[in-house]
């Protein structure tokens, strides 16, 4: 048995998905202070939009039919548009609320989206199967692991690094930057507000298609529910990160998948069903240590 | 034709009202600097003209266009721009990322290398440290930076915040030098907060005095130090008179 490898490869993947969903809240947050708790609902959305509407209890694959070199594009850009439909018809009326009424309104939004899902699709969980033969396993250094969770961690390091590269290198990456740490300044040099704001509307959504993507292959499972777990972990893997900052809640993402991972495999076993309370005891800690996240963006007062 | 035109222009945050009747004009390559006591409204009047404060009354115009209800992003188009109290530089950009990011809104796409190499060759300290983090530079570099940043979006107007506010005052004369040389090279109009009227009547220029959101007095910097309208204006005894 090989007991390392196949943690770190559960820890790895684990956090991916984690890292991903954190990055699509923290890219908002960055540019209007927003939580957007609607993000887990872009989630269950995509997951949905892969099956024909109805309320039986097998789902008959719809957009899920088509080839992968199709469907993955296709399911990205409904993520991108469903986050700015949602930005144009609601968050855009809110710009100059505070941020606590934004953060309510994005509640209210999930719930309109995931009783929209209730209403086509019913409550009942569906069976769905999307690439089952990526669940196989394979032997890698003596583990034996699905070739899924090595996409998951390919996926996820290769969204990191083309997010860095976008945001680096290109025009509307920079803006973003900017305006994620100052935005009227960055709109008085002339960014242009509602185009940053939509681009990264539009990231976020494609990062919770990616993350859809992944969750329905794995557990094989459509519920309309099943954004709301990955969203609590996902918020809070940005609060850890530093709220606003990118590569923090990368970071956090993969600590927080780590942490799950380790305690479910050396908690004594009577304690294992109670891994959560473990784990959000150990982000407590975290925050009475460092209470602006572990990687918070260093300030940019003027010096003297 | 004036620049710029402020004719009756009023703002308010919420009921408190922090300008009213605001009125002045100024010419192309003109400097002009707004002085006063804390709270007279200087940086509500600058924040009213780039678009980041929304007036409540009046009309604000720069060659024709009016200004009010556009969003800063559309005046800075206009070529207006604006070098705000506290610098506001971007800590976590590279310095070189500052510059760019005004850059976004020119036309001239090929003056862009050239305009950036030309801060470089005026604040040698910002060449130097191109790659790294502007979080880490000194005050007066940062003041440096924010004006070099200003200037990338090719502007014919430059608003400028309390340029001296935090600096050491050999710094503060080397900010006053770098922005007397722009406005001679470029022709640029500048319009300068600066709370010390004796600063203004060294640097020279025209002056607009305020006091309790109002224009107590208009004329020539230098004869506002000799005048006794600025005790007024600083110290009350309210009986404003004007100064040509």
């Amino acid at each position: 048995m090989n007991a390392i490898p196949q943690l770190f490869f559960d820890a790895m993947s684990l956090g991916g998905i984690y890292a991903m969903a954190a990055l699509g809240i923290a890219l908002i947050f960055g540019v209007m202070n927003l939580v957007n708790f609607a993000h887990g609902e872009y989630i269950a959305f995509c997951v949905f939009a892969l099956i024909v509407p109805s309320t039986d209890a097998v789902a008959v694959m719809f957009i899920g039919k088509a080839p992968a070199i199709l469907l993955i594009p296709m399911l990205l850009s409904i993520g991108a548009l469903v986050a700015v439909a949602s930005e144009f018809f609601v968050f855009r009326h809110m710009r100059n609320s505070t941020p606590v009424a934004m953060m309510i309104s994005s509640f209210a939004l999930g719930f309109v989206i995931q009783n929209t899902l209730l209403l086509v699709y019913s409550s009942r969980p569906k069976a769905v199967s999307l690439w089952p033969e990526l669940n196989k396993p394979v032997s890698i250094v003596g583990a034996s692991i699905p070739l899924l969770q090595i996409i998951v961690i390919v996926t996820t390091l290769i969204v990191v690094v083309a997010l860095a590269l976008l945001l680096k290198r290109t025009r509307i990456g920079l803006e973003m930057r900017a305006a994620a740490e100052n935005f009227t300044m960055a709109r008085l040099l002339g960014v242009r507000a509602n185009v940053v704001i939509t681009g990264a509307f539009a990231l976020s959504g494609a990062l919770a298609a990616a993350v859809a993507l992944i969750m329905v292959t794995q557990t094989g499972v459509a519920d309309v529910r099943m954004g709301g777990q990955i969203m609590l972990v996902a918020f809070i893997a940005t609060v850890i990160g530093g709220l606003g900052s990118l590569p923090g809640a990368v970071a956090a993402g993969f600590l927080i998948g780590a942490a799950s991972v380790i305690l479910q495999g050396f908690l004594p076993l009577e304690a294992r069903p109670f891994r959560d309370a473990f784990l959000y005891t150990l982000v407590i800690a975290v925050l009475l240590l460092k209470p602006d996240g572990l990687f918070a963006p260093r300030s940019s007062k003027p010096r003297v | 034709m004036s620049k710029l035109g402020v004719f009756d222009v009023a703002v308010r945050y919420g009921k408190v009202p922090a300008l009213s009747d605001v009125s002045f004009t100024v010419e192309e390559g003109e400097r002009l600097f707004i002085s006063g006591p804390n709270g007279a409204g200087k940086s509500s009047l600058l924040k009213a003209i780039c678009g980041a404060a929304p007036t409540s009354h009046g009309r604000i115009e720069v060659d024709g266009d009016v200004l009010n209800g556009r969003s800063p992003e559309a005046i800075a188009r206009l070529g207006l721009t604006m070098v705000p109290e506290g610098r506001e530089i971007f800590g976590t950009l590279s310095v070189e990322e500052n510059l760019r990011v005004g850059t976004g809104i020119r036309r001239d796409k090929s003056a862009i290398e050239t305009d950036i190499a030309e801060v470089y060759q005026s604040f040698p300290i910002l060449g130097e440290r191109r790659h790294s983090n502007a979080g880490a530079l000194s005050g007066g570099q940062q003041q440096m930076l924010a004006i070099g940043r200003g200037l990338l979006t090719n502007p014919k107007l430059m608003l400028v915040d309390e340029p001296s506010l935090g600096l050491a005052p050999n710094i503060v004369d080397q900010v006053y030098e770098t922005l007397v040389n722009l406005q001679k090279d470029r022709g640029l109009t500048l319009i300068i907060v600066e709370q010390s009227s004796a600063r203004a009547a060294r640097v020279g220029g025209r002056m607009v005095l305020l006091r309790g959101g109002k224009v107590v007095g208009d004329g020539d910097a230098a004869k506002f130090a000799e005048s006794d309208l600025l005790n007024e204006a600083y110290f009350g005894q309210d009986n404003s008179k004007e100064t040509a």
